[in-house]
């Protein structure tokens, strides 16, 4: 029994370092980092990087010395992958100065380690989703849409219909003119566009796209300008632009100038003539009236003195008596409500309307020529004036004079001017009157010989009058 | 007796040293986040190339096999991560299969890898195929 127990004690304790020292965690090694054998800080400067389903269903790794290593030792790059405690390796390939390699997986952790001939190696980790590097855009088709005077430019990406990168890059548009410098612009789509108004006419530009991971799952780098494209823009814009600029300018001007002549127009025809028209005046009876007298001529004489008219040769008025007007006319004024009644000549409607006058403003005067009515003499005011207005005389004119002029003051009334005498049975005087007669007749009245039956009526009276 | 004691107590060490040990199958629990993007951006589109190659070899290796007899990969709740461990796990047993076409037997396979590759699991007691 003894026998028995020593070597199943010793087995188990060896068992027990065995299992502790080969668990499931795996061989380790000093560094940690899994690999095996002795290791060297990565200190090899090498650039790589991934390009995603180049060739369905493979990726690549591409990988550049930035500093060579020495001319005179031989390595080799190899992209491996550790896994069930094993580092399984892919050598890359040389191809001139850069190595390549080929694989479908890039969800796992990698390795890139290098293989000196001393069978020292030197890795370093990758992370094939963060140096993704697209491939180059292609097909950029340039296009102006002349409504708009937009440059519309369009390019394809190799990436478009393809696994990973489809929809997750950015681009980048550069373009200049020729020899000059470089304008970029920045789109996640396929086209960009550029304002008509922003680049020169008649010029020469070219344009190139390259792209490069979004950054939301898969980053990198810029993937290689493309091929540059040159187009030239429109020779019309400008001409365009400047005559309708020279329009609207014209336009603007002509616009102010006639405003300005608007307003001066108004300004200047307000009074007279637009104020009246859009708020008329009242019509004012006086005014009326002295707008419908004709303005007596310069050399017309116009006086109810006798004695200024001692030139004038007076003529005879043939038949008209008016004796008995004279003495209606040589009474002081009676009280204007003494109604008159309405004369009627052949033919013509006689109006005669008193007037409430005194001796001193006598200066209504009337002549007339016709026939009477019979009962004309007896109605006729004693006292009163009266306003004779014309009616339809058919063989008479009328002057009315200005009212604005002042009456001539009568003395007494005994200023009458002439007036033909009346007969009783109406029809006028064949008689001349004397002058003193015919100067008592009516105060501050002429006669008037012809035919035409005038009446004189002073604006100032018939205003009184009414 | 103390002799059969002394005899017997050693092995209880290799017992516990012999005894199988529960592999840790996946190490990506509680990583729903990680998971997810890489299933997005990923595993997404292999997924439906093979749908798509499934779609075109439609029954073709079930014609002569009873219904009875199709396994069914089910998804228990709060053990996702198993489940699809469980199905990448069987689906890489396709790769053997000759009968089945070659583009789906290799796309099945990488979806499997990928599978067990974004929730780091390993298929216990099988070989992951590459």
């Amino acid at each position: 029994v003894l026998r028995m127990t020593q070597p199943s004690t010793v087995l188990s304790i060896f068992a027990m370092f065995l299992h502790t020292t080969f668990g499931e965690s795996g061989c380790t090694s000093a560094d940690g980092d899994g690999t095996l054998g002795d290791d060297e800080p990565d200190n090899f400067d090498i650039d790589c990087f991934s390009q995603l389903d180049i060739k369905d269903p493979f990726s690549s790794l591409t990988c550049n010395f930035t500093e060579l290593p020495p001319h005179n030792t031989n390595y080799t790059l190899s992209l491996c992958t550790k896994e069930d405690n094993k580092y399984t390796c892919d050598n890359m390939k040389k191809q001139e100065d850069a190595y390549f390699l080929q694989f479908t997986d890039i969800l796992s952790n990698r390795d890139l380690c290098m293989f000196s001939e001393t069978k020292r190696r030197v890795c370093r980790s990758l992370v094939l989703t963060q140096i993704v590097k697209p491939e180059v855009p292609f097909a950029i088709n340039i296009t102006y849409q002349r409504e708009a005077n937009e440059y519309l430019i369009r390019y394809r990406t190799p990436h478009s219909g393809k696994k990973y990168l489809e929809g997750k890059l950015m681009h980048q548009v550069a373009y200049r003119q020729k020899e000059g410098t470089w304008k970029i612009i920045e789109s996640p789509h396929h086209h960009v566009r550029l304002l008509g108004q922003n680049l020169e006419n008649n010029a020469s530009y070219e344009v190139k796209v390259r792209s490069q991971p979004n950054g939301e799952f898969f980053k990198g780098t810029w993937s290689e300008w493309s091929t540059s494209k040159s187009f030239r823009t429109a020779r019309e814009q400008h001409s365009r632009e400047s005559y309708s600029s020279v329009v609207t300018i014209t336009l603007s001007i002509l616009g102010f100038m006639l405003c300005i002549v608007m307003i001066a127009l108004i300004i200047i025809f307000w009074e007279n003539r637009i104020k009246p028209a859009v708020w008329p005046n009242l019509p004012d009876h006086k005014k009326t009236l002295e707008k419908l007298c004709k303005k007596p001529k310069n050399n017309f004489d116009i006086s109810f003195n006798p004695e200024s008219f001692g030139y004038v040769h007076i003529h005879k008025v043939d038949g008209i008596r008016a004796k008995a007007e004279l003495e209606n006319f040589l009474q002081p004024s009676i009280a204007p409500e003494t109604s008159l009644p309405e004369k009627f000549w052949k033919g013509s409607e006689l109006k005669m309307i008193p007037a409430m006058t005194d001796k001193s403003n006598l200066n209504l005067s009337v002549t007339y020529g016709g026939i009477w009515p019979a009962e004309a003499p007896h109605r006729l005011p004693g006292t009163s004036q009266f306003a004779v207005t014309e009616g339809n005389c058919s063989s008479s004119t009328y002057e009315v004079c200005h009212g604005n002029r002042v009456p001539p003051q009568n003395s007494g009334g005994s200023n009458v001017s002439s007036a033909p005498p009346l007969d009783p049975s109406g029809q006028p005087s064949p008689e001349l009157p004397n002058d003193d007669t015919v100067s008592q007749m009516l105060p501050n009245s002429e006669m008037r010989s012809s035919n035409n039956e005038e009446a004189y009526v002073t604006m100032s009276s018939f205003y009184r009058i009414q | 007796n103390p002799d059969f004691f002394r005899s017997t107590l050693p092995v209880l060490p290799l017992l516990l040293v012999l005894s199988p040990v529960n592999s840790s199958s996946c190490t990506m629990e509680n990583k729903t986040t990680e998971i997810r993007v890489k299933y997005e951006n990923i595993l997404i589109h292999d997924i439906n190339e093979l749908v798509n190659i499934s779609a075109q070899n439609r029954d073709r290796c079930c014609k002569n096999k009873k219904h009875e007899n199709i396994k069914v990969f089910f998804c228990n709740d709060t053990q996702e991560i198993e489940s699809l461990q469980r199905m990448a796990c069987n689906m890489l047993r396709f790769f053997h299969k000759e009968r089945v076409s070659k583009a789906f037997r290799w796309k099945a396979a990488f979806v499997s890898c990928g599978t067990l590759q974004i929730l780091k699991c390993k298929c216990e007691g099988h070989r992951k195929e590459k």
